[in-house]
């Protein structure tokens, strides 16, 4: 293993990824101004599916309330600049943090649940928060109804983008090391995980935990790109939302979760181009048609465009006989 | 050296920005050419408040109709109307993002009728920062005409809904003075506004409200709210609700049998929503509702053959001939681009921003086909609201009638 | 006292509203393992279809009523068929997913079809109260609980006494040994889509008179069915029901007799929903399911 060994799939990936943050990079350059603050949003997603994925898609437990630790993190960044004025760039990690610790109490309740039950207790969560925030009770607090403003609208484009891709690069290092082991095994064989000394409720809550904290970081954003905070933007629909997004990235796939943002950022606009009178119609037939399509999300799709260029480029290997090449890719893929 | 370099090339790049403003000038009021005038709006048109929808069609099928004139009558002053209204689903970070798209992407003129008070609160700081009119929005909450002095590009339309509760408390505490009176309230701002205007028109009489009780929109049932009101011994009921929940309260109170003097705010009075109330809770229920009008009901037979109403029915045959034209919702969209008009026209040659809102806050129009006769749509420097002035109203056997004169809920 | 019974009257009142949908979320969940979120908005999908029958086509409620649950019973199995089992073999999440598309889909195909203003959809049962010792009852309500009652109750002998009952239960339950016996998995199981959607259209009219007929109507009483389905336990319909009439009950109580929330009516929902999360912790399984026990 001293032999350092050509990764075709890594290389492979590492190109893909590279593409993706120079047209990202660039992307602001070449559009209205209008264009990139739509595209800011994508980032957000992008950051708060990520979350949603460590949590569903590599330990199995399903969430309906991303939604509200999204609203968490808004609303921590809300509350501490409108009130305490702090610098918006501390909040982003008080953000994260706020929204983490409340993710990881939830995952006490969730240890018990499972299933059909965690989802309506996160459900719950996502209705209580609407809720709650709203209160007048606490409105001296939140802003009650009528909501929280900290200045006009921006477009962090930039800072949205960076720390999207420093999330993914953090969730990429966390997940092919011991604590993503972790995460699947307890996934996947609860009991063999126990017996080789796997702790269910330490990675159960550690997994809640930061993906609220994902979360989390996604609402602070949100927060500095509307600079207006309302219950209403955290209603179940954006839990609801954000779980169609994962699922259509494919879940236990982080660079899959990027389509699934601009899915969710850009597919009810199609809808309504093509149908006026009824454009959540239409999205949500050309949502059926995705699912039927590649029932399995854009990860699956990345995989097939993987194979065939694979396949392709098979020739040229053989030729240049290097066939260690091979070797690695395959063994990569059946690690997972 | 360099930055020698650099401040030369930010001066060069200051100059032409500064230069294409200045030759701009007079010419580039966006959204505004010789023979266009475009405006924008965004409405709930799917989701949970979709039924608002029907505003932004009535007034594009009225820019229709005035667009379709012929001769030196086309469109506004020549200019035709192009009005582009988005989809922002109630929910205001949607309103921001598609009011940006409509300022920054479509450039319009100004934003014409927005709908609800959160997503419209979300947007006034960007629109008055930008200097882009938002005006005549489609909500009653009193902040749009209160704050006028820090929101100089904002202008509400329809009357206000404490002026509106007001009313109510000054006629009750008039008329009635012993009602012991149970309260239903949406438990949000726009319940709030209701009840502090309420409170205020009863003055005195304040502890005359026996019981208030308020639900959640999301809340299913009202029916555990209503029971306990009944219980409380009031025999005076205020509805301040939207319509669907005022419906259902007509319908609870059916089940639970309860018969009080019920006075019911107007966004729910309209003859569609009374009708609909009727089939479920019966007449005998709904009978002798007391409410207040500003507009004509087009579902109110006694308007037929009003020449404003019979305007209305004309437009609606010819640009929204599959809709419901008794529809209250579809007139009050009317009305708005009837004002949205005449301020326009009041504003002259010379089609700016600034001197558009100079108009807008400079209005005195007794015209409006739409509105109540008499009603006069009124600003001025320190009056941002342009309509305030109901008429009381009872509800018998199907229909509404009027049991006063005109009033000034502003009491201007 | 009276005061009591009266709240109880309104409480029994609107768990009748969310028994019969949450019937129908455990029927889906049996079959398909899913929280199926379009349950509400089939059966106000339905609701349109018997409105339509009704008031523009002349017929009496009861033929429309009988006709709008065929038509529904077909329609539920259609979906079963035609999107939810050709996805079942990418998981559960993606049969998730595509309820949440047929939920935007009928909801907004409705409002399109039959505009989003509210309709009145009448009750065929008569718009008077009775009293007794002092409690007023009016004969919708009654009406609205027999129904879902009686919906249980046909469920439940359905279930027990006849084979396809019997076969429907396999077929959930045990899909490969019941394949290896014969039965047709597949028929059974878009049966008891059809069952549930045909539920589902009951809910939807029997909700309707007192909840205002619009595309958006069942959207919260599907969150109140979903809590009283898991309340009672999620594969028990006897429990999704009982848990249906705790709920309202409950809530009934909570917001006359708890004065904080009697004047917060925004911590009803959260309070509810805390409650059912402490309960769920005491029985992971719902009030009325049966835990599996697998101690890890």
């Amino acid at each position: 293993m001293q032999r350092v060994r050509v990764d075709a799939a890594l290389v492979g990936r590492l190109a893909a990824l590279a593409a993706a943050a120079l047209f990202v990079g660039l992307y602001p350059l070449f559009v209205s101004s209008y264009k990139a603050s739509e595209f800011v949003l994508v980032g957000i997603y992008f950051i708060a599916i990520l979350g949603l994925n460590i949590l569903s898609g590599y330990n199995g437990q399903i969430s309906l309330g991303h939604g509200a630790f999204m609203g968490i993190g808004a609303y921590t960044t809300a509350i501490l600049v409108s009130k305490y004025h702090v610098g918006e760039l501390w909040t982003i990690p008080l953000a994260a943090l706020v929204a983490g610790t409340i993710g990881f109490l939830f995952g006490f309740p969730a240890l018990r649940l499972s299933g059909v039950y965690l989802a309506l207790a996160t459900f719950g969560l996502a209705v209580a928060f609407v809720q709650l925030t709203q209160s007048f009770h606490f409105a001296s607090f939140t802003g009650g109804g009528t909501g929280l403003s900290i200045g006009l609208p921006k477009t962090p484009y930039y800072l949205t983008w960076g720390i999207a891709g420093g999330m993914f690069c953090v969730a990429w290092l966390l997940l092919r090391g011991r604590i993503g082991r972790a995460f699947t095994a307890v996934r996947d064989a609860p009991l063999a995980a126990v017996s080789s000394g796997v702790s269910l409720a330490a990675y159960k809550t550690l997994a809640f935990g930061i993906s609220a904290a994902y979360a989390g970081v996604a609402g602070s954003l949100f927060a500095m790109r509307y600079g207006f905070i309302n219950p209403l933007e955290f209603s179940v629909a954006l839990s609801i939302l954000l779980l169609t997004g994962a699922a259509l990235g494919g879940l236990g796939s982080l660079e899959g979760m990027i389509f699934g943002a601009l899915f969710i950022q850009y597919a009810p606009g199609y809808g309504e181009k093509i149908s006026k009178t009824a454009p959540s119609v239409m999205y949500g037939v050309i949502l059926l048609a995705v699912l039927f399509v590649v029932p399995g999300g854009a990860a699956q799709l990345l995989k097939r465009l993987r194979r065939l260029l694979k396949q392709a480029a098979k020739p040229l290997y053989s030729r240049l006989g290097t066939p260690a090449v091979e070797t690695a890719a395959t063994s990569t893929r059946s690690e997972k | 050296m360099k930055k020698a370099m650099l401040t030369l090339c930010a001066a060069a790049a200051a100059m032409t920005v500064g230069l294409t403003g200045a030759l701009g000038g007079s010419q580039a009021t966006p959204g505004v050419s010789a023979k266009i005038i475009k405006i924008g709006g965004t409405f709930p048109l799917t989701g949970a408040a979709s039924s608002y929808a029907p505003i932004p069609r009535g007034m594009a099928a009225y820019f229709s109709y005035l667009n379709a004139q012929k001769g030196h009558k086309r469109g506004i002053n020549g200019r035709q109307v192009q009005f582009i209204y988005y989809d922002d689903a109630y929910n205001p970070a949607q309103t921001v993002q598609q009011t940006q798209r409509l300022v920054e992407q479509d450039r319009v003129f100004a934003l014409v009728g927005g709908l609800g008070t959160e997503p419209q609160l979300a947007v006034r700081d960007y629109l008055n920062q930008k200097q882009v009119p938002q005006i005549y929005v489609s909500t009653g909450a009193t902040t749009f005409g209160s704050d006028q002095a820090r929101h100089p590009w904002t202008v509400g339309w329809q009357p206000d809904y404490q002026a509106e509760g007001a009313l109510y408390g000054k006629t009750i505490a008039h008329d009635n003075p012993n009602a012991k009176i149970a309260i239903i309230v949406q438990n949000d701002d726009y319940g709030n506004d209701y009840i502090a205007g309420f409170k205020a028109g009863l003055g005195h009489k304040q502890d005359q409200i026996v019981s208030t009780r308020g639900f959640q929109v999301t809340d299913p049932s009202v029916a555990s709210q209503l029971t306990d009101l009944k219980r409380s011994g009031a025999d005076t009921l205020m509805i301040f609700a939207t319509p669907a929940k005022t419906i259902q309260t007509y319908a609870t109170l059916a089940r639970i049998g309860w018969k009080p003097d019920i006075y019911v705010n107007s966004v729910s009075a309209t003859d569609a929503f009374m009708t609909t109330a009727v089939k479920l809770a019966g007449a005998d229920t709904v009978n002798g509702s007391i409410s207040v009008e500003y507009l004509k009901d087009p579902a109110n037979p006694k308007w037929a053959s009003d020449a404003g109403m019979q305007l209305y029915r004309k437009i609606m045959a010819q640009f929204l001939p599959d809709a419901n034209a008794n529809d209250g919702l579809y007139l009050y969209g009317m009305a708005k681009a009837y004002s949205f008009a005449q301020a326009v026209v009041k504003t002259g040659s010379n089609l700016t921003r600034a001197n558009f809102m100079n108009a807008v806050l400079n209005m005195t129009d007794k015209t409006n086909p739409f509105a109540l006769p008499g009603v006069v749509i009124k600003t001025g420097k320190k009056d941002a609201f342009p309509i305030s002035q109901m008429k009381m109203i009872k509800f018998n056997n199907g229909t509404w009638t009027e049991t006063g004169s005109l009033v000034n809920g502003r009491g201007k | 006292m009276a005061e009591f019974f009266q709240q109880l009257v309104a409480g029994l009142a609107t768990g009748g509203i969310y028994a019969t949908l949450a019937l129908a979320l455990v029927l889906i969940h049996r079959a398909t393992g899913v929280i199926n979120f379009a349950q509400g908005e089939m059966g106000m999908f339905s609701t349109y279809i018997a409105w339509s029958l009704i008031y523009t086509y002349g017929l009496t409620y009861w033929l429309a009523f009988a006709i709008t649950v065929l038509i529904s019973f077909g329609g539920g199995a259609g979906v079963y068929g035609t999107v939810i089992r050709p996805l079942q073999r990418s998981g559960e999440l993606i049969v998730v997913v595509s309820t949440i598309a047929l939920f935007v889909i009928l909801n907004g195909a409705a409002g399109w079809i039959w505009s989003p203003e509210e309709r009145a959809f009448k009750s065929p049962f008569p718009n008077r109260v009775f009293t007794i010792g002092g409690v007023t009852i009016s004969w919708q309500d009654v009406g609205t609980i027999i129904v879902s009652l009686a919906c249980v109750l046909l469920v439940f002998l359905f279930f027990r006494l006849t084979r396809t009952g019997l076969m429907m239960r396999a077929a959930a339950l045990r899909p490969t040994t019941s394949r290896l016996l014969g039965i047709r998995v597949t028929i059974m199981l878009g049966l008891g889509w059809g069952l549930a959607a045909g539920l589902s259209a009951v809910a939807g009219m029997m909700a309707a008179p007192v909840l205002v007929l619009t595309p958006n109507f069942m959207l919260t009483v599907l969150v109140y069915a979903f809590a009283a389905a898991v309340l009672g336990g999620i594969d028990s319909p006897l429990g999704a029901v009982a848990g249906a009439y705790v709920l309202g009950v409950g809530i009934s109580m909570l917001s006359t007799y708890v004065d904080y929330i009697a004047t917060a009516p925004e911590l009803q929902l959260p309070v509810a929903l805390a409650v059912l999360l402490v309960i769920l912790l005491f029985r992971p399984a719902g009030l009325f399911g049966r835990t599996v026990v697998r101690r890890v």
